[in-house]
């Protein structure tokens, strides 16, 4: 199963992460990573990785967001220097553009995750296959 | 002192006698148009129907309307061989306004804008930099046909390309430049940047502004900054374009050239004249105009007409600065935009919906436009790129249709006015 991040839009305004939040806490949501890229147009897309997408997509949705799903590639790594550099020098040379990722450490200081949100999840999971690196299903992802 | 004396300090009452005289000859013409020919049958009208310029009020007003439904055409009172120009509104939605002119209408036009710059103080002896878009608006050969009428040297420069207007004003002593008063602010940031003064730089003594809306305060910048008059200018392309009411050396009031427009205020909302000296909307007759004169037009400018008489000896009236419209209409960088405009392009892109607003700013002295729309929620995927291109693409339309580019806004859906009942569409908060 491929794992899903919710991405919402949001205008780059004082108050309105905050609304998202509201929606997110109200429902007993919890975020395991964020990433928020703002455009130069007073604009800006949120993904976060949570323990329930779609009932936040769907709560979202409910209270006026624009909130889609979309697919995401979760990686385990070593928290280590150079662990990062690995997984992105495996995309790199099979010529992947990642468009966006983020990562987080896990609490037990030993492993961090990496989250790819590319068109083609699934040629990311055959580079990762092939180079011996596990993704992880939906229900890891969502259990971090 | 005048350009033409006998028309320019003619007493008003023999201006009136004038008038009435060019009123007749304006609706004998008139009839042979498609439009005109059937409303004078229907109203039972003809050139009997006015013994006195105040019989004017027995005819029914022209609009924009009227300009539309009735193109391309409909107005014109001789064969389309008999003109030799026309002038048109820009954009793509619907039909745009176009006025024709033939040989006559071109000629008494040049004469209107040589007596209007002579007026503002333009001799045969001055180099005149014309920096406005030539081709359809009429600011560009209004004024190159005006200020060769005159005499004086004119420079085609046309829009745009700053760098290359401060050498053409240096390698030739440009001495009187026309253009739209938020440029003047751009060209005196680019002679700075340039490490130079314009008032010590240049041979500059003469600005004519128009096609735009200023307060007085903003001419009174313009001529501290370069060290020049700066006077100012009003036109319309249905009434030719410049060249209908301009200020003289006082600066008090535009004088409206009454031997070719017969000029009335109205109440917009009653259509009946305002009494002397109150504002209204602006009614315009051509009073010169062969090949398409125009009867009672109604321009939606508000103003009103100044009291006394002006210490020229001009013997035209004034009208105050334009004040406002009575539409919707606003005037960025010269162009005239109606929201209508904008709107029909937003309702092609089924992604952003069809709430909208208008916002009208001043970044560093230039005017910039913006359009907030709604990113509707179906049409969200997550990626940023494809929210980018959409906002390149309404940006390309609306430029497309308005002539100026917009930055495109994009905000959550919900969070504009709902388009039912009076929404308020536009938000200028330029500096005035």
């Amino acid at each position: 199963m491929i794992a899903h991040q919710v991405s919402i839009f949001l205008e780059n305004k004082p108050g309105r992460l905050e609304k998202v939040t509201s929606v997110l806490k109200e429902t007993g949501i919890n975020i395991r990573a964020m990433t928020l890229s703002t455009s130069s147009a007073g604009w800006g897309i949120l993904n976060l990785l949570v323990d329930r997408p779609e009932t936040a997509c769907k709560k979202l949705s409910e209270a006026g967001h624009p909130a889609v799903l979309r697919e995401i590639v979760v990686v385990r790594m070593q928290d280590r220097s150079g662990a990062l550099h690995d997984m992105l020098s495996l995309l790199a040379l099979a010529g992947l553009n990642v468009q966006n990722a983020y990562g987080t450490v896990l609490g037990d200081n030993k492993t961090a995750i990496l989250v790819i949100d590319v068109e083609d999840t699934e040629h990311v999971q055959q580079i990762f296959d092939s180079a011996g690196v596990q993704a992880l299903t939906s229900k890891e992802v969502y259990g971090l | 002192m005048y350009w033409k004396p006998e028309i320019e300090i003619l007493p008003q009452q023999q201006l009136r006698v004038l008038q009435a005289q060019r009123l007749q000859d304006t609706l004998s013409r008139a009839v042979n148009s498609p439009f005109y020919g059937k409303l004078f049958q229907k109203h039972g009208i003809g050139p009997e129907t006015v013994k006195s310029v105040d019989d004017i009020r027995r005819l029914p007003f022209t609009t924009k309307e009227d300009l539309r439904n009735n193109f391309p055409y409909g107005f014109l009172t001789v064969p389309k061989q008999g003109a030799i120009r026309l002038h048109c509104s820009s954009g793509t939605t619907g039909n745009p306004t176009v006025i024709f002119h033939d040989n006559h209408d071109l000629s008494s036009w040049a004469d209107l804008v040589a007596r209007s710059l002579y007026c503002a103080g333009l001799r045969d002896t001055d180099v005149f930099q014309n920096i406005c878009g030539y081709g359809l608006f009429t600011g560009g050969l209004g004024f190159q046909y005006g200020a060769e009428r005159l005499g004086a040297l004119v420079i085609p420069a046309a829009a745009g390309n700053t760098r290359r207007q401060i050498k053409l004003m240096q390698d030739f002593g440009t001495t009187a430049i026309h253009t739209i008063p938020s440029y003047l602010f751009r060209l005196h940031g680019a002679f700075q940047d340039l490490g130079l003064d314009p008032r010590r730089d240049t041979s500059l003594k003469l600005f004519v502004i128009g096609a735009e809306p200023h307060t007085d305060a903003q001419r009174r910048r313009i001529e501290e900054l370069f060290g020049v008059k700066a006077f100012n200018s009003y036109g319309l392309s249905e009434m030719n374009g410049p060249g209908v009411a301009f200020e003289c050396q006082y600066q008090n009031g535009l004088h409206v050239w009454e031997d070719a427009f017969l000029t009335e205020i109205i109440d917009p909302d009653t259509l009946q004249p305002v009494p002397d000296g109150e504002e209204g909307e602006l009614v315009f007759t051509t009073l010169d105009r062969h090949a398409m004169p125009l009867l009672r037009y109604r321009t939606r400018d508000l103003t009103r007409f100044l009291p006394g008489d002006c210490p020229c000896g001009r013997t035209h009236r004034r009208l105050a600065r334009i004040s406002g419209r009575s539409d919707d209409m606003f005037i960025i960088k010269g162009c005239n935009v109606f929201p209508m405009q904008i709107e029909k392009v937003l309702m092609r892109f089924a992604e952003v919906g069809t709430d909208y607003v208008i916002e009208l700013e001043t970044f560093d002295g230039n005017d910039e436009l913006t359009v907030k729309v709604e990113l509707q929620k179906e049409w969200f995927t997550g990626d940023i790129e494809a929210l980018e291109k959409l906002s390149r693409q309404i940006a390309h339309e609306v430029r497309d249709e308005i002539l100026v580019t917009p930055a495109i806004r994009l905000v959550e859906p919900g969070s504009l006015p709902r388009s039912e009942g009076k929404a308020v569409r536009v938000i200028d908060s330029r500096k005035s």
